[in-house]
């Protein structure tokens, strides 16, 4: 890189950088220095330096582990559900239909209320509207409430962040699709193929660069969700729905172990960036190639 | 056959979007119930259409000037996070070096970073600044902007980063032959074609600050600068949402980005159509 | 096109102006700002944050009232529900704190306490009612809000107070009520409701709760060898037979179900009148007694939230702080306020309280001592009850006795772990 090239890189980085920087990363590394202190979270109290103590009980927290459990089945849940659904929903509201316009917004309104009041309208229908479908329709296996039962409570979050998440993969799978060259399309269609095999031939291969975004996406999501599982299940019941970031924050906020939070979440981000950065690296080298 | 094969389509597509809307329909009609009737039945529709409640909703909220503030921030917000991401996004992803992919790769590992963990040591470095520096971050719409800038600076670049990649070379090539510069390059050729992914961006992260509550809750305090999120907060109770008024006012919320939405929409199929470069 | 070029350029020129301007444009604002916390004018704007969102909207109108009154400013925070604690420890912890913000008693104030002004001096501390005061090394530093008291609330028409006095007769009414068709009792799935309420009385009839709650996390008394809380878990699995469960009873249904007369009785406090209150014709039906643990014959009785003045603001600050707590209760409009507006049970002498039904019954209680007082506010912040609570709601075979084992497991645990 010359001179010229270089300055030129730093006056299209350097703000963003430097905003990104002060509000991101600067805290970010202040909390690693909190992940080895002793410290209830009020700034006037004492804090001590513990050295890796922190990270050692942290090891020995059984909640630790499930939390971490719950966390990980959740987001292989989600990735599934969001991504399945909104590649269906940008398949359908891009097709020949006359009511595609109006499906696209449809699709996007869950995006539009915010975690935590959604999770008060889901609780709601999977606690009240369920019951009242299972007492009408007598298929109580299928309508009980959800919430309560450990197993069927992780499927309800999984649920409920498919419906908020899917209109906004959707978004990005429907910019994708749009990219499409109609020439394509047309050229396929003329050559005999039918809606299938345009569909698994053309479209999905040309979409990776979208689903690796989507994948990503989702993932980051699910690792991090917190207003839902605050709003519809408060983790409950009996913490078999407890996921990491509510575990961090009761650890910080309501226990007041804030060293021990900050560990936690240390340890948690390295664990999550280490496979996520794999699965970036991996689709962004099948990527050069097409 | 055909035209049976579509209508069987709408109608799926018809029931999908309801079941979708299903929440949205509970919002709406609990929205004009008193909290009796809401006790009485959820689902069934209000006994009368008064607007009564949205009227309180509005007042209570002080919406116009919530209105204004969320507004602001959010045009501000996500114009320049374009803006910014755009331009670090096309470097870095035209520049192949160990810096360039360094920085993309802290990028997207920051978007796994949960903001429940970082955001006391960001209010004490904030609050660092305003006192030894003198720059007022915290309690004004400028510093809630910047920060905003600062946590959707990770996933505009991420997706710029993304479908910058899928774009030819050869045509900013050719336009460097001639002695563009690369900020006359990036913006006269690049950014346009840009334009399905920047309304892509522009969307979510407009989504995401006019829905905001815990970070301007924390930056704003003063009454006259809440958004329209935080001037909600009068129908949290401790243990009780006050329903009618909070839903009346949710989707009084909604209403302005939905509106926003479709026209995004039509852009964004137009700006396709029109541009055809790919 | 070419407008789109020029309009972007126009966006980019902007956009660096104000990212390298950031600085420059804000400027103009410090100096104000630190001008009105260093020079002489008396009183500085102070700040309020608190955690009843109910009152909210009558404490800004009053504000707007003290400042007409007395050209002192004073701004009102807004905070959603149980956002405040975190909020409040952030805006603490980043040297933003409110002037004037509210703290509950126990352990959320010793954890808090290093942040309490000394309010002795202010004059209207002295009206406060014997024992009300939160008080730290003899100095008063926390002036109650309100009184507030639970036990179970009832409906007069449906349940007689004489036939639930103690286990055997609270039994028997629950099996008559459940054989008329009605919900006899009702406990609902928010945390305070579903457990920490209605634990509170078997550890306020300890002859001193306090203490007890130190040996029990000492590890020298167990909750299962204590006959109060023996005879609550018979209590609990009598409410567990006969009542609804109450992990799909919402706060909302809860207090639905009471006020159409499906249920009959609630494990509730006064402040459920607000939402009674929506609901027509509940006055007359209204009552509160006592839970009958041991033949219990009091409500539990407490403050549910003081305010304390942020010793970590400026002097001018604190003493702003103290003369609008002062003008509050000592001011007409300020004690208008409390009662009618903010509708809480003033814990002042020199307040006349305005009440409705289940208010009422908490300040004759308080009146005539027949009070117990709130021990859970000792609770240790980390002991968590919740998941084992609800695990036995929802375990048709948990018993109480084996209820209380897993709250002596829990307490053993969260107390053994200090970190």
């Amino acid at each position: 890189m010359n001179t010229k090239e270089r300055a030129w890189f730093l006056l299209f980085t350097v703000p963003l950088l430097f905003i990104f920087t002060t509000v991101v990363v600067v805290p970010f590394t202040i909390g690693i220095f909190y992940s080895f202190i002793a410290w209830d979270g009020i700034s006037a109290n004492p804090k001590t330096f513990v050295g890796f103590k922190n990270f050692i009980d942290l090891f020995r927290d059984e909640q630790f582990y499930s939390s971490a459990w719950h966390t990980v089945k959740f987001t292989v849940l989600s990735l599934l559900g969001v991504n399945i659904v909104g590649i269906v929903l940008s398949l359908l509201v891009t097709s020949n239909l006359k009511v595609k316009h109006a499906a696209r917004t449809m699709f996007f309104l869950p995006n539009l209320i915010g975690g935590l009041i959604l999770g008060y309208i889901w609780k709601f229908i999977f606690s009240d509207v369920t019951t009242l479908l299972g007492e009408k329709t007598g298929m109580d296996v299928l309508f009980f409430n959800w919430l309560l039962n450990p197993q069927s409570a992780l499927y309800a979050m999984v649920i409920v962040f498919a419906w908020q998440m899917a209109g906004y993969t959707m978004l990005i799978y429907v910019a994708g699709i749009l990219g499409i060259p109609d020439e394509m399309l047309e050229a396929a269609k003329v050559d005999g193929a039918n809606l299938w095999q345009r569909t698994t031939r053309i479209i999905f291969p040309l979409l990776m660069p979208a689903f690796t975004i989507c994948l990503f996406l989702t993932l980051s999501g699910a690792f991090k969700v917190y207003d839902i599982n605050l709003s519809l299940t408060g983790g409950g019941p009996f913490k078999a729905t407890e996921m990491f970031a509510m575990n961090i924050f009761n650890e910080m906020f309501t226990f007041s172990h804030y060293g021990l939070g900050q560990a936690k979440a240390i340890i948690f981000f390295i664990v999550v960036a280490l496979i996520t950065l794999l699965q970036v690296v991996i689709t962004k080298k099948r990527e050069v190639q097409m | 056959m055909v035209k049976a094969r579509v209508y069987i389509f709408e109608v799926f597509l018809f029931i999908l979007a309801l079941v979708f809307l299903s929440p949205i329909y509970i919002m709406v009609v609990n929205s004009f119930k008193s909290r009796a009737e809401l006790y009485e039945n959820p689902l069934a529709l209000p006994t009368s259409f008064s607007f009564e409640y949205y009227i309180q909703a509005f007042e209570k909220m002080n919406f116009l000037s919530g209105f204004v503030n969320s507004l602001y921030v959010t045009v501000a917000s996500v114009v320049l996070t374009v803006i910014l991401a755009s331009m670090t996004a096309w470097m870095l992803a035209r520049t192949d070096n160990k810096w360039s992919k360094t920085i993309y790769l802290v990028f997207v590992a920051t978007m796994l970073i949960p903001f429940q963990t970082i955001m006391m040591p960001l209010m004490q470095s904030m609050n660092w600044v305003q006192t030894h520096l003198n720059i007022p971050m915290m309690n004004t719409h400028e510093g809630l902007i910047y920060m905003n800038v600062g946590f959707n600076a990770s996933m505009a670049v991420f997706l710029y980063h993304g479908f910058i990649k899928t774009i030819p070379v050869a045509l900013e090539e050719a336009a460097e032959l001639e002695g563009c510069n690369k900020f006359r390059l990036f913006w006269s050729i690049v950014f346009p074609m840009l334009k399905t992914i920047t309304v892509t961006i522009a969307i979510i992260n407009i989504m995401g600050v006019w829905n905001d509550f815990l970070l301007p809750s924390l930056v704003l305090t003063d009454k006259s600068l809440r958004t329209i999120p935080l001037s909600m907060f009068y129908f949290f109770g401790e243990f009780t949402i006050v329903w009618n008024l909070a839903m009346a006012g949710l989707t009084l919320t909604i209403i302005p980005v939905v509106i926003f939405y479709m026209f995004a929409q039509k852009y964004m199929i137009k700006g396709i159509t029109a541009g055809a470069l790919k | 096109m070419n407008k789109f070029k020029k309009f972007v350029g126009l966006l980019s020129i902007v956009s660096l102006i104000v990212v390298s301007g950031c600085g420059t444009a804000s400027n103009n604002a410090s100096p104000e700002e630190s001008s009105a916390t260093t020079t002489d004018q008396p009183l500085p704007k102070i700040s309020i944050f608190q955690t009843k969102v109910e009152i909210a909207e009558s404490l800004e109108a009053l504000a707007k009232v003290y400042t007409a009154e007395t050209g002192n400013e004073v701004e009102v925070w807004g905070s959603a529900g149980d956002n405040y604690s975190t909020q409040l420890q952030i805006h603490l912890g980043a040297n933003s704190g409110p002037t004037i913000f509210t703290v509950s008693f126990g352990s959320d104030a010793d954890k808090l306490q290093s942040y309490f002004s000394d309010l002795s001096d202010v004059p209207t501390t002295k009206d406060i009612a014997p024992n009300m005061a939160l008080e730290r090394d003899g100095k008063i530093v926390g002036i109650p809000l309100g009184v507030e008291g639970f036990g179970i609330v009832y409906n007069k028409d449906i349940v007689d107070p004489g036939d639930v006095t103690d286990l055997a007769s609270f039994t028997n009414t629950l099996e008559q009520l459940k054989a008329d068709g009605l919900q006899p009792f009702s406990l609902s799935q928010e945390n305070s409701f579903l457990i920490t309420h209605i634990l509170n009385t078997p550890f306020a009839l300890q002859p001193d709760p306090q203490d007890f709650i130190e040996k029990l996390n000492d590890g020298e008394v167990k909750i299962t060898d204590t006959k109060e809380f023996q005879e609550f878990a018979k209590f609990m699995d009598v409410i567990k037979a006969y009542g609804k469960n109450p992990m799909e009873v919402t706060y909302d249904t809860q207090m639905g179900d009471f006020a159409t007369g499906k249920t009959a009785m609630i494990h509730q406090g006064n402040w459920s009148y607000t939402m009674l209150d929506d609901y027509d014709n509940m006055d007359d039906k209204l009552g509160m007694m006592p839970l009958p643990i041991e033949g219990n014959s009091k409500l539990s009785v407490g403050v549910s939230q003081f305010w304390v003045v942020n010793a970590d603001a400026s002097a001018d600050e604190i003493e702003a702080g103290k003369q609008f707590l002062n003008w509050l209760y000592t001011s007409d409009a300020g004690k208008t306020a409390i009662v009618q507006d903010f509708k809480l049970i003033p814990a002042f002498t020199t307040i006349q309280a305005d009440l409705n039904p289940l208010s009422n019954a908490v300040y004759e209680a308080a009146e005539s001592g027949q009070t117990i007082p709130w021990a859970f506010r000792y609770f240790p912040q980390n002991v968590d009850l919740i998941p084992v609570t609800q695990q036995y709601f929802l375990d048709q075979n948990m018993t109480g006795q084996e209820l209380l084992e897993k709250f002596d497991e829990e307490w053993a645990k969260a107390t053994r772990s200090v970190s």
